[in-house]
């Protein structure tokens, strides 16, 4: 890019630094809307009479929502639409479907997983 | 007054002694707050059976409260205008210029992220207001809207945010789960018949904590374009132990908007109830005092 000649110690006029200002806000939002790729470990644990997994532990983008994680238990599961399932982290809350697992993982990962029971009943109120 | 959506109908542990909420303008005056709301129904789907000229529905609904608790109101009127409906209220949903909006988030959350903030704060001086929602009877839109099996179900995700909450204040959901089961129940029940005592009389013991400092602060925060929400785990306090501001914890999370000292015009505020306080203000005091009755912070961003 060539300088358009104005020196870069000077402030910038007013209309030029609110430009600035747009950028900024446009690219943090840009960046938030990014669909991030890094994935995230989550530990499954069966509570009650629900089945077991073979394989308890995966890895799961991490921009998904928890409904992602709900319809990948329920595939794993073999479980159609109408069978009940709920699942809970940390054995303590549910999660709505729309929460993004990153910020599940962020707030409540235990040793770097992701800690979701699950059960063909409620349990934990 | 405008109808309350309890009204009418008091719940069953209501004669039973409630404690009185500690004394708290702050939290009254964020409890009572509230948004004129004008329904309309939807247009296509009131030509679908001749009827182009029903009236529209006026509500004035408390910032706090859900969609799903106005439902019942809101379907009276039209039935008893010309709707035809023998669905279920749970197939009942709202829209605002498009955009469906989620019933298990507060209606003041709603009307901050697509009325105030779209509009960049402009719609402030109150010219959004009355806010014009739109209803729809028919073609819940699955892809965009969780779907409830029933209207109750708001009262699950609602007390499942809580035990979030008291999750990241505490390492666990003891504090919620001691609470016997009607003083859970009266959580729900204060907000839904609107009885500010009954609900921050039980609720004042979850956001003080019993005076133990909060491991993390329940906070939400939502940028403008429907970009996925920021849930970051913020200690109430910094490295010297000194209360964090609001500044401080926006900084967290989005250093560039929020820098943490301010050298030019702010690209950026945080709007919590339709107001946008001093981000010098402590982050645990905004918490204890500013939630929503789920226990989180909600911060909607405005853009300059």
């Amino acid at each position: 890019m060539s300088s358009s000649g104005t020196p870069l110690s000077e402030s910038p006029p007013p209309s030029v630094q609110e430009a600035t200002t747009l950028t900024t806000a446009a690219t943090v939002i840009a960046n938030h809307k990014k669909k991030d790729t890094s994935k995230v470990i989550v530990r499954f644990r069966a509570i009650g009479n629900a089945p077991i997994l073979k394989q308890n532990i995966y890895k799961i983008t991490a921009s998904n929502k928890f409904m992602a994680v709900i319809q990948f238990l329920r595939k794993e599961l073999n479980y159609k639409h109408s069978d009940p399932l709920f699942l809970y982290v940390n054995s303590a809350f549910s999660p709505a479907p729309d929460e993004i697992v990153n910020n599940l993982f962020k707030c409540f990962n235990t040793d770097g997983k992701l800690i979701v029971n699950y059960c063909t009943s409620p349990a934990w109120g | 007054m405008p109808p309350q959506p309890g009204q009418g109908k008091t719940p069953a542990a209501a004669s039973t002694a409630t404690t009185p909420a500690p004394h708290n303008p702050i939290a009254k005056v964020i409890w009572d707050g509230s948004i004129p709301i004008q329904f309309t129904w939807d247009r296509a789907e009131a030509a679908a059976v001749g009827s182009n000229a029903v009236e529209a529905f006026f509500f004035e609904a408390s910032r706090c409260s859900y969609f799903s608790l106005l439902t019942s109101h809101v379907r009276k009127h039209f039935v008893d205008m010309a709707l035809h409906f023998i669905g279920d209220d749970a197939e009942v949903w709202y829209e605002y210029e498009g955009t469906p909006l989620k019933w298990h988030y507060p209606i003041g959350l709603l009307y901050d992220i697509h009325g105030l903030q779209a509009s960049a704060g402009g719609g402030m001086n109150g010219s959004l207001l009355p806010w014009k929602v739109t209803v729809h009877f028919q073609n819940f839109p699955g892809d965009k809207l969780i779907k409830s099996q029933a209207v109750d179900s708001c009262q699950d995700y609602f007390m499942s945010m809580i035990k979030e909450a008291d999750y990241l204040r505490n390492g666990s959901t003891k504090k919620v789960m001691n609470m016997s089961k009607s003083d859970q129940t009266q959580l729900w029940d204060g907000l839904w018949s609107n009885d500010y005592d009954r609900f921050w009389g039980m609720n004042h013991k979850l956001m003080l904590n019993d005076g133990v400092m909060a491991r993390s602060l329940p906070i939400r925060i939502y940028l403008p374009e429907n970009c996925p929400v920021i849930q970051d785990p913020i200690s109430p306090v910094d490295e010297n132990d000194r209360p964090k501001t609001l500044r401080q914890v926006l900084h967290s999370s989005l250093p560039d908007l929020f820098p943490l000292v301010e050298t030019g015009t702010p690209v950026a505020s945080a709007m919590i109830h339709g107001i946008i306080p001093s981000l010098d203000t402590s982050a645990i005091w905004a918490s204890q005092n500013m939630s929503y009755p789920d226990n989180f912070l909600h911060l909607v961003i405005i853009i300059h």
